[in-house]
């Protein structure tokens, strides 16, 4: 067996492991190692490995920013400035048809750009927002529909795990990254503003309007989110400004969110001993899932595989935008039953180059930047897709009245709102190069 | 079934019990104490990044403060390892457990954790042959220049505890396989 079509079988061989539930980064770890051993003949590759790969991936300095942002994001679950951000939303909002829905939408984008996990956004805000929702008589698929779906802008607004994670397999600069997140990011909270706004009027009864806000009020509920505001600015603009790196912008992140948390009484020494352990399990999880995909991608490379693949990808002639199509259509697909973050580190060296060798038209810079953003935003939409999308089970535990059917039900609009947006933002890339242009 | 039988279940149990409640206060307080490491890097980068600003006023950086906060969430990730195992927090692909029923599950949950057990060993096993490939270089930092062997021998702890947790682990999965073998055939 040649070493190519060693690699081609480690594929079917790695999903039928990872399908029969072993956990995806042990699966990957397994595929690697064993790989590696059938091409050279000898385990002394993976065990020489070994010894220095599992510690350089954990103390790799650009991936040292993803437990810190677990952390702040769970420091800003307890800050309770989800409560501030949906109450500002709402006064601004709440007065349209659907505007408590569209309130829950706007404090989801605001909880984001402090929180770069999705899971975390959609429980949060489904604390918050559900039971206002259900207050003002909105119904149950277009209440849970809409805080599933909000949940995805948590990953999509920086900063954002994933785009981290992406930036390292593709050594694209990470702000860069977080500054063409950006526009598709506003650009998603308001599309699904505008399907709330067609849902209500299309199935009458599903949520009303509430009595206009006086101004003075809404810009009092505007300037009490000023923690986030402040927070956001530090942040993002110290990355800009090139105060700091990523990782010391994390931190920073953190410290903020955990201040707020203890001023705001949300934070005693139970909950901080909470926040470790949930962070300690994520970043356990994701680091795994790094570490089997860096074995598993070495074997992959020991193959050429990506190289030859992607060689024969250009040899065939193929249109790059049929090979994007093509593409986008498998990370939805297999969104719908694995998780985002596994789907990145697995599918990204392989694409990657697949993708970099075809012409789209643009620098290869720009072009990492742009395939970068469509990719995430593809793999969030298996968030809220049937059978697995975490963001769905989060919000429907909370709302248990509501059966999962017509949550799934509720959010099949803000999937197509996704795949319009995904299709607008892949035929003109220069709306999410534009603000790094801008920038840089 | 006879009660001498019934009493060495019992205090089998027991025994189960004290242990999976000392090996869960393990992984917990490892995980914390990690916690509590990655917390005072924020707290050490926050000062060091204010540091910096203030270079005018006499004021500067935590010196080698981006080799602390390597090695330092390198010993953070390393004890946050047991907990995940502990809590059963990886990610899977749970698309068929329904369709699989009880026994496949089961059967699958336990070669999933004796190989989580494989790779903690053979992840120990290595990263001490690093910390003494490292001891024996005297590599050190660049600017600290703290031997970097150190750095890999705190990480040890928190994969030793990985070790310990995922072969206890290996015994739930197992334990769990054994208690209901009336249900084997669904």
């Amino acid at each position: 067996m040649s070493n190519i079509e060693i690699g081609a079988w480690s594929f079917p061989i790695l999903l039928l492991l990872i399908f029969i539930r072993i956990p995806i980064g042990l699966a990957m770890m397994v595929v690697g190692a064993g790989g590696t051993y059938v091409v050279f003949g000898s385990t002394m590759m993976t065990m020489g490995q070994l010894k220095h790969l599992v510690y350089g991936t954990f103390s790799n300095y650009s991936l040292t920013i993803v437990p810190l942002f677990l952390l702040m994001g769970q420091f800003a679950t307890l800050s309770g400035m989800s409560k501030g951000l949906f109450k500002a939303a709402e006064s601004w909002l709440g007065h349209l048809k659907g505007g408590v829905a569209m309130s829950a939408i706007g404090a989801c984008a605001g909880f984001g750009a402090i929180c770069g996990s999705s899971l975390a956004t959609a429980a949060t805000m489904g604390q918050t927002a559900l039971p206002e929702l259900r207050r003002y008589g909105y119904s149950g698929p277009l209440a849970t529909g809409t805080l599933a779906a909000g949940g995805t802008l948590g990953i999509l607004i920086p900063p954002s795990v994933i785009l981290v994670i992406y930036a390292i397999l593709t050594e694209q600069n990470i702000a860069k990254l977080f500054a063409a997140a950006f526009i598709p990011g506003i650009l998603a909270a308001i599309g699904y503003m505008l399907v709330i706004a067609i849902y209500v009027r299309v199935v009458p009864g599903s949520g009303d309007a509430l009595e206009p806000r006086p101004y003075v009020e809404r810009f009092k509920a505007l300037i009490a989110v000023w923690p986030v505001i402040l927070i956001f600015l530090v942040v993002v603009g110290g990355i800009y400004a090139g105060i700091f790196t990523p990782t010391e912008a994390a931190a920073v992140g953190a410290a903020g969110t955990g201040l707020v948390a203890l001023l705001a009484g949300g934070l005693n020494l139970k909950k901080v001993a909470d926040s470790i352990l949930t962070t300690a399990n994520s970043t356990a999880m994701i680091f795994t899932i790094v570490l089997g995909a860096g074995m598993f991608n070495s074997f992959l490379a020991l193959t050429q595989l990506p190289q030859t693949s992607a060689q024969w990808v250009t040899e065939q002639g193929f249109s790059p935008w049929f090979v994007l199509f093509c593409v986008l259509v498998l990370y939805l697909v297999f969104g719908c039953v694995m998780d985002s973050l596994s789907m990145v580190l697995l599918t990204v060296p392989i694409f990657f180059p697949i993708m970099t060798a075809l012409d789209f038209g643009m620098g290869a810079e720009e072009f990492a930047l742009w395939f970068g953003i469509i990719v995430l935003i593809v793999v969030e939409v298996g968030l809220i897709t049937p059978p697995v999308g975490m963001n769905l089970f989060v919000i429907n535990t909370m709302a248990p009245d509501i059966p999962i059917s017509q949550t799934f039900r509720g959010t099949a609009p803000f999937v197509m709102a996704d795949i319009v947006r995904v299709a607008i933002l892949a035929m003109f890339p220069s709306i999410t190069l534009a603000l790094v242009w801008l920038i840089y | 079934m006879a009660d001498g039988d019934q009493q060495g279940q019992d205090s089998g149990t027991d025994m189960y019990q004290t242990l999976n409640t000392g090996i869960g206060w393990l992984a917990r307080v490892i995980a914390l104490l990690g916690g509590a490491v990655l917390i005072t890097l924020i707290v050490m980068t926050c000062l060091s990044i204010t540091g910096r600003a203030l270079i005018p006023l006499g004021l500067g950086p935590v010196p080698g403060d981006f080799e602390l906060v390597e090695a330092g969430v390198a010993f953070s990730i390393f004890s946050f390892m047991p907990w995940c195992q502990y809590n059963r927090g990886h990610a899977r692909v749970d698309l068929f457990q329904a369709t699989f029923g009880l026994f496949v599950n089961r059967v699958i949950d336990l070669i999933a954790d004796l190989i989580m057990f494989g790779a903690s060993y053979l992840i120990a096993w290595r990263l001490y042959l690093g910390t003494m490939d490292k001891y024996s270089y005297h590599e050190t930092t660049f600017i600290l220049q703290f031997e970097i062997w150190m750095a890999y021998a705190a990480s040890l702890l928190g994969a030793f505890t990985f070790v310990i947790v995922s072969g206890f682990c290996v015994l739930r999965s197992a334990r769990a396989f054994l208690a209901n073998p009336t249900e084997l055939h669904t």
